[in-house]
Formats: structure tokens, C-alpha cells, sequence
């Protein structure tokens, strides 16, 4: 299994090298120290497995990943603390190790991506994280996993999700359900700063299609369809459509 | 530090000494500066004179006599009084020579007092005496003088001193203060004519505060910007700033600047031909202006200059405080002065309160609980970090060196949780089990063989939508592991219980250390960092909600270890 590292710290570099070793022969390792490296490298090496850093020098991971022309391998983005890249990578759902990276998460992450699982749809996943990276004001879209690989759906068509033990239904405005394998708190953190609100334990709403609220504890969506708001909820789900 | 926590350090301490009347002082004045109405300070005041007399510490006694002075200068609006305790702290000065160079800031009390009493010759004298003598009241004393000679008229003189002012280092890190100097200015700009350089000032105050948000001179260069597009004949602008600043005074139920909005107003409506608007505005600036006495104009001032040397004392006191908690207390005082300038306001009018005062004060107090908290949970963070690297630098001696990696980015993960976790008010107890265990996995494998620990949880519990208060239990668990097991024989335990009983949720911890009696040999004040910060933040908390959670620290007898119980209001996401 040919492997790429691409860091430009050596030490980040050992430290992955240290943690691939007891898989032993099988794994063939190449390193780049820069995006330029990596760039011109990549496409040649046909990888199956990347560990991609976000801060290279003056440039990112995201400028490699840009600029390369085959996507298809399994990519582990690694970063330290860029907040704004770990919102990105979970819009996208792209893994991602952080650092200085812990033994236990490591090998979750290598078997996921042994397994091929990291690869599926990359190139699609690689142009939503592209788009939440990039400071353009373009609708945004999120990467929802189901269990029949990715659908991308743009967030401003999301009109709630519903929760459904460990799944969670997506409706969305033209009338279709998706249902994803992630739980409702999984996107509940990933949209409620995108004018969403969990307003029950099974209902997480896009504020922009609520029509009204009832008195007796009920959010009215713009279709019509009435869902019950928590007592706890109701005076945060008040404020929250007030300011909106 | 805030009031509560201020107050709350105050009662609580045992002894009085030279460090509890300096935060006594430090509490009369920012309690003044929170809510100028509340007359019962005089008697606090007083008693720290006493307390200071006592113990024979001059420097407190200083602080004071000024606060007393301030007190009944802004709370009872008696001058007389103020003087008479602003010489008691001069005399102070004169006596011991390591308390000279304390007397400018008195004389700076004495300058506002003149000031305000509208004797400007003796207020321009003791302001240029602070001014030769204090470089760090160089800003306060320059401004004031440029104020006292905008009010006398002379207005080349107060734009030379503005524009002083303004040059100065001391204004540079201080936005709020230019902001203000530039509104200032715009006004002076206006009056003297020079309409081009009051437009441009005004233009520098706006955006200041827009870039820092600073809601404090908001409205009053909100008013001069209106000004000086009125002598500049462009009357939309003038208008759209006169109808904001009004908005905005008429919240914070400022008089002064009320009337001078429906002033301008009147004459943007007149110069734009809509003669019943200008009358109507004409009329409501009248009757502003006949509740208002000139005193009242003088005091107000004085009252922002009360703020900014205040918030000058305390940034050179707070120097050493970490970069997050300093925005926090930068953010909240700049809420705290908004509200004071409306309470005060409201004072000078007519001593009442109305129900959108006392909400407002409500709200501040809310948030200076919040905010109160938050730094709480803050400082948790560095005390976990530098534990976390003693527990790490404890290992890697023991340790190769793959093995101390491996423990290191443990431990950052850990730190990670903390950081995260602290951010909120609170946080699913699941969440903060999931650290917990982490933790004390962690600390099992530096010390092998050491302790083993077992948490249980009462089955009926719903762990994800019950909400606690994030790192309340960890310190105490800290405490067991560094301190409770430290040479005993044998292995530690700890057990970790969490149950439901009825509204309540119950923590307790406990240990088969040593025993609290025995590690601190009953001495309170040896109490861990970690448990003090989190005894303040169950204070708050219960102040907050009203309830009553309780922390309790039971010895179980030397050797048979320590007993810890947190009962908490029982809280639900859903």
C-alpha cells in the first residue's frame, strides 16, 4: 500500500512514520515537505493513502488538493488547531487526525482508510470542503453520509432533520427525505450556527421556513407542518427566530 | 475581578489585612461606577476607613478617604463633603513621603469636583498641576483642561489641548477615550465654526466606534456628527444622525443629549422648509432644555471621566492577567459603562427608578454573572494544562520515549476536551463523563498499580440530556490522585457516584487517601486552586438559578480517605 505523508514540519513527519510502522512492510512510504512537492508528486505516485497537513509554509492543504488532477485515494487531512478547517472538514465529511495525533485515533483512521471508506467520493466531498474553505458567499453544501455513500445537499434547501435513533431523516425543500448514518446532535453541531435550532429532541429546524409559533408550544413551518417545541426550548427558539 | 466575586472574597475572608481593604476599595469604586444610586456604599466606605485606621495602613487609608469623597460626590451629590475627604487623603500625602506621588490622582478628584461646580479657574489650576507632575495622568488632566475650556467659551484653546491629547502615547491603545476625544473635538470644531475639521473629527469618532463596537460615546457622536453635518448644510445626514443619537439617548434615558438632537433636528427641519416638524421639534427641545439645569451637563461629563480613569487603574493593576480574560473584562465594561451613563443620567433627572431601569440593571447583572463565569471556567485552563505537564513530565522520566509520545497526545486530547468544554455554561453529563474517564485513564497509566477508580452512574439517568456545569467534578478528582494516595501503602480507590434525587443531581467522589484533614493539617487556606475556583463558580451558579447546590467536603479520618459531594439543580437540554 503506497502511503503519502505531506508536512512540512520533519517532525510531524516521524511522528506518522513512528505510528505506520507496526503495519509494517506492506505500507510504502513517501514524504513531501512542501505543497510544491506535493503537487508535482501526487499525480505520479497514484497514492492510496494521504496524510495531507493544513498549514504548509505560505500555502495549505487545500492549495494541493486543488491543484492535483486524481483524486481518488483515502485522505487524512492532519491539523493542529485551525478551527476554521475542522468546521470545513466536518461540512465535507473528510477525515481528519489531530495533532500531536493520538495512537487510538490513528489506527481508527488508517483502518477506515485501508477499507477504502475514505475514498469513496472524494473528489465530490473534495469540492464541498473547497467551497467552505473559499471565502466566496456561494450556497454552501454538506456532505451527508448514508448508506449508500454520499448525497450533497445545499444547506439553504435543508428544511429539518428528524432523528431517528442513530440515523437521522433530512428533509429538504423540494419534498425529498435523505436519510443520513449520523446521529441528530452529529448535525445539530454542524448547522446550528447556519440559522438552524434544535427545538425538541427529535427536531432540528432551518429557521429561515419557519412560518409561525403557536402559543401552545408548536413551530409552524412555511408547508405547513406542525412540530412540538420543548417547554425548555421554547424561550431560546423565541429569541433565536427574533433575531433572525 | 467583578462585584460579586469582589464582595464574595471580602466576606469570606477571615482576617481583615492590608489585601482585603484594597479590595474593598477597589469594590467601592467599581460598585460605584456600576450603579451611582446606591447610597448605602457610604457606610462600606466608612468602615474601610476604619478598618484601614486600625491596621495602620496608610496607603488603604488613602483610597479610602478618595473613595469616601467619591461617594458623596456622585452618590450624594454633596461637593462639600467630597472636599473635605479629599483633604483628608491630601494630608496623608503630606505626612508620608511614599504616599506623594498618590496625591495627583487627588488632585484630579479635587479638579472634577471644581469642575463640576462650574469654577473653572480653580479646576483649570489643579488639572494643569496634575499635568506637570503625574505622566500617567498626562491623558486624564490634558482632556479635562480641553473640556474645562470648551466650557468656558475658549475654544482655540480647548481644540489645542484635544488635539494634545490626542498625540498622546497613553490614547493610542485606549479607543474608547480617542473616540470620545474626537467627538469632543467635533463639538468644539462646530461651535468654533470650523465645520470642515468638525465634520472630519466626527467622521474619526464614528468610525472608531464602529470598529470597536464602543456603545459608550455612541450617542454622543452621534449628536456632533448630526452637528456638524448641519454646518455643512448636508441635511440628510444631519437628520439620519440626529433621529440615532435620539434612539439612542431616549434608551438610555439621557436628557442632555435628547434635548440636543431635537435641537439640531429643529434646524435641519427648518433649513429643509418643513416648518411644523421644525416647531414640533423646537418645542420638545424646550421643554428638555428647562429640566435640564447647566449643572446637570457638567456632571455628566465628569461622570465619563470617572470611567476612563477608572478603567486606567485597572488596566495597569490587571497587566498581568492572561489575553482572554482581558477581552472579557474589556467587553463587559464597556456594558458597564453604557449602563452606568444611563442609570446615572436617570439619577440627575430625578432620583427615581422605572421598571426599564431596573431591567436593565437586571440584565447587566445577568451578565456580569455570565460573564463572571465564564472567566471562572477559563482559568481552569491553565491550571489543568500545568497539571497535565507535570503528570507528562512525571511519565516521560519514568518512560522511553515512544511510549511519553504516545501519553503526550493523551493528554493533548484531553486538553482539547477542556478548552472545548469550558467554552460553555454547560454541557451534557455525558460529555463530561466522557472526560473524565479519559482522564482518569490517563493518570492510571503513569502511575500503574497506584489507584484504580470505578464511576457509576444511576441507571435511570439520561446522561445525554441531563446538563451540568463543565470540570465541576475534576478537580477534586485531582486532588485525590496527586494528593489523597501520595505515600499511602497499598492501592487507592476511587469511586465516582452520580445519581438523581428527585430535582436534584448528586456527585460524590470519594477516596481512600489520606484524608483532607490530614493533607491540609485543617488549614482551610490551603485549599487547591482548582476546588476555590470551583466553590466561587457553585456561588454564582446558585445566585444565578436561585437554587441551592451544595458542595461538601466530608473527612472520612486519616487514612480512611476523603468524601466529596456536588449536589446540583437537575437541569435537561429537552
Amino acid at each position: 500500500m503506497k502511503v503519502a505523508i505531506v508536512d512540512d514540519e520533519q517532525h510531524c513527519i516521524d511522528h506518522l512514520s513512528t505510528l505506520l510502522k507496526p503495519f509494517g512492510a506492506g505500507m510504502d512510504i513517501s514524504c513531501f515537505g512542501s505543497a510544491e512537492d506535493a503537487i508535482a508528486g501526487l499525480d505520479t505516485l497514484r497514492p492510496d493513502i494521504v496524510f495531507l497537513d493544513v498549514q504548509l509554509h505560505d500555502k495549505t492543504g487545500f492549495d494541493v488538493l486543488s491543484s492535483i488532477s486524481k483524486r481518488d485515494f483515502s485522505l487524512i487531512f492532519t491539523t493542529a488547531y485551525e478551527a476554521y478547517a475542522i468546521e470545513a472538514f466536518k461540512f465535507s465529511a473528510i477525515d481528519y487526525l489531530l495533532k500531536p495525533v493520538d495512537k487510538d485515533d490513528f489506527e481508527m483512521a488508517l483502518q477506515k482508510a485501508t477499507d477504502k471508506v475514505e475514498q469513496s467520493q472524494l473528489h465530490d466531498r473534495v469540492k464541498v470542503l473547497l467551497s467552505h474553505i473559499s471565502t466566496h458567499n456561494s450556497p454552501k453544501r454538506i456532505s451527508v453520509p448514508s448508506n449508500d455513500g454520499y448525497v450533497f445537499l445545499l444547506m439553504e434547501d435543508i428544511v429539518r432533520c428528524q432523528a431517528d435513533v442513530n440515523y437521522t431523516h433530512i428533509f429538504t425543500v423540494d419534498g425529498k427525505k435523505y436519510t443520513a448514518s449520523k446521529t441528530l446532535k452529529h448535525f445539530e453541531k454542524l448547522l446550528e450556527r447556519q440559522h438552524f435550532f434544535r427545538i425538541h429532541n427529535s427536531h432540528l429546524i432551518n429557521l429561515t421556513y419557519v412560518n409561525s409559533y403557536h402559543k401552545d408550544g408548536y413551530a409552524i413551518l412555511k408547508d405547513g407542518l406542525k412540530l412540538e417545541v420543548s417547554t425548555r426550548r421554547k424561550e431560546a427558539f423565541i429569541k433565536e427566530c427574533g433575531r433572525f | 475581578m467583578e462585584l460579586d466575586s469582589l464582595i464574595g472574597i471580602i466576606e469570606s475572608s477571615p482576617v481583615t489585612n492590608q489585601e482585603t481593604i484594597d479590595l474593598r476599595n477597589q469594590y467601592t469604586k467599581q460598585a460605584l461606577f456600576a450603579n451611582p444610586s446606591d447610597t448605602t456604599l457610604l457606610a462600606f466606605a466608612q468602615s474601610t476607613v476604619d478598618l484601614a485606621t486600625e491596621l495602620r495602613y496608610w496607603k488603604g487609608l488613602l483610597l479610602g478617604y478618595e473613595r469616601v469623597a467619591l461617594v458623596y460626590q456622585y452618590s450624594f451629590s454633596n461637593p462639600y463633603k467630597a472636599l473635605e475627604y479629599y483633604h483628608k487623603a491630601l494630608a496623608l500625602t503630606e505626612k508620608d513621603k511614599d504616599l506623594e506621588s498618590m496625591g495627583w490622582s487627588i488632585y484630579g478628584g479635587i479638579g472634577t469636583l471644581y469642575y463640576e461646580q462650574e469654577e473653572y479657574g480653580k479646576a483649570l489650576e489643579q488639572f494643569k498641576k496634575v499635568l506637570h507632575n503625574d505622566k500617567n495622568l498626562e491623558l486624564t488632566a490634558t482632556a479635562n483642561i480641553a473640556n474645562i475650556f470648551g466650557s468656558l467659551n475658549q475654544l482655540d484653546s480647548a481644540i489645542f489641548y484635544y488635539n494634545k491629547a490626542l498625540d498622546l502615547e497613553q490614547v493610542t491603545n485606549n479607543p474608547t477615550y480617542k473616540a470620545n476625544l474626537y467627538s469632543n473635538l467635533s463639538l468644539v470644531y462646530s461651535q468654533a465654526n470650523q465645520m470642515d475639521f468638525a465634520l472630519a473629527s466626527a467622521a474619526m469618532s464614528i468610525d472608531l466606534i464602529e470598529q470597536y463596537g464602543i456603545e459608550f460615546v455612541r450617542p454622543t457622536a452621534y449628536a456632533n456628527a448630526s452637528m456638524a453635518y448641519l454646518g455643512n448644510k448636508d441635511y440628510d445626514n444631519a437628520e439620519q444622525y440626529a433621529n440615532e443619537a435620539l434612539q439612542l439617548s431616549e434608551a438610555q434615558g439621557n436628557i442632555f443629549l435628547q434635548k440636543s438632537a431635537w435641537g439640531t433636528l429643529a434646524d435641519v427641519y427648518s433649513a429643509k422648509g418643513e416648518f411644523s416638524k421644525a416647531l414640533e421639534a423646537y418645542t420638545k427641545f424646550s421643554v428638555l432644555k428647562d429640566s435640564l439645569n447647566n449643572q446637570n451637563r457638567r456632571v455628566e461629563i465628569n461622570r465619563s471621566l470617572l470611567e476612563f480613569e477608572f478603567e486606567k487603574e485597572r488596566t495597569i493593576a490587571q497587566a498581568e492577567i492572561d489575553r482572554q480574560s482581558t477581552i472579557k473584562t474589556a467587553s463587559l465594561l464597556g456594558g458597564g459603562g453604557l449602563l452606568a451613563a444611563s442609570v446615572f443620567g436617570f439619577v440627575l433627572y430625578k432620583r427615581r427608578r422605572d421598571a426599564v431601569e431596573q431591567k436593565k440593571e437586571a440584565e447587566f447583572r445577568a451578565l456580569v454573572a455570565d460573564t463572571e463565569l465564564k472567566a471562572l471556567r477559563a482559568q481552569m485552563n491553565p491550571h489543568f494544562i500545568f497539571n497535565a505537564l507535570n503528570s507528562i513530565g512525571d511519565y516521560i522520566l519514568k518512560n522511553n520515549n515512544e511510549t511519553a509520545l504516545e501519553f503526550l497526545s493523551k493528554f493533548a486530547k484531553l486538553m482539547r476536551m477542556v478548552l472545548e468544554n469550558s467554552e460553555n455554561k454547560s454541557i451534557p453529563l455525558e460529555e463530561d463523563l466522557k472526560f473524565l474517564e479519559l482522564y482518569l485513564q490517563v493518570e492510571t497509566k503513569r502511575q500503574p498499580g497506584k489507584f484504580s477508580y470505578h464511576i457509576q452512574v444511576d441507571e435511570g439517568l439520561d446522561v445525554e440530556n441531563t446538563l451540568v456545569p463543565p470540570l465541576l467534578l475534576q478537580p477534586f478528582i485531582e486532588n485525590s490522585i496527586w494528593h489523597g494516595f501520595r505515600d499511602k501503602d497499598g492501592i487507592g480507590q476511587i469511586q465516582i457516584t452520580i445519581n438523581e434525587n428527585q430535582d436534584m443531581l448528586i456527585c460524590s467522589i470519594e477516596d481512600n487517601g489520606r484524608g483532607i484533614e490530614h493533607i491540609t493539617n485543617g488549614n482551610e487556606s490551603k485549599k487547591s486552586f482548582g476546588v476555590s475556583i470551583t466553590e466561587n463558580r457553585l456561588k454564582i451558579l446558585n445566585k444565578q438559578k436561585n437554587k441551592e447546590g451544595r458542595l461538601q467536603v466530608i473527612d472520612l479520618g486519616e487514612q480512611k480517605g476523603t468524601r466529596v459531594e456536588i449536589s446540583l439543580p437537575l437541569e435537561r437540554l429537552f
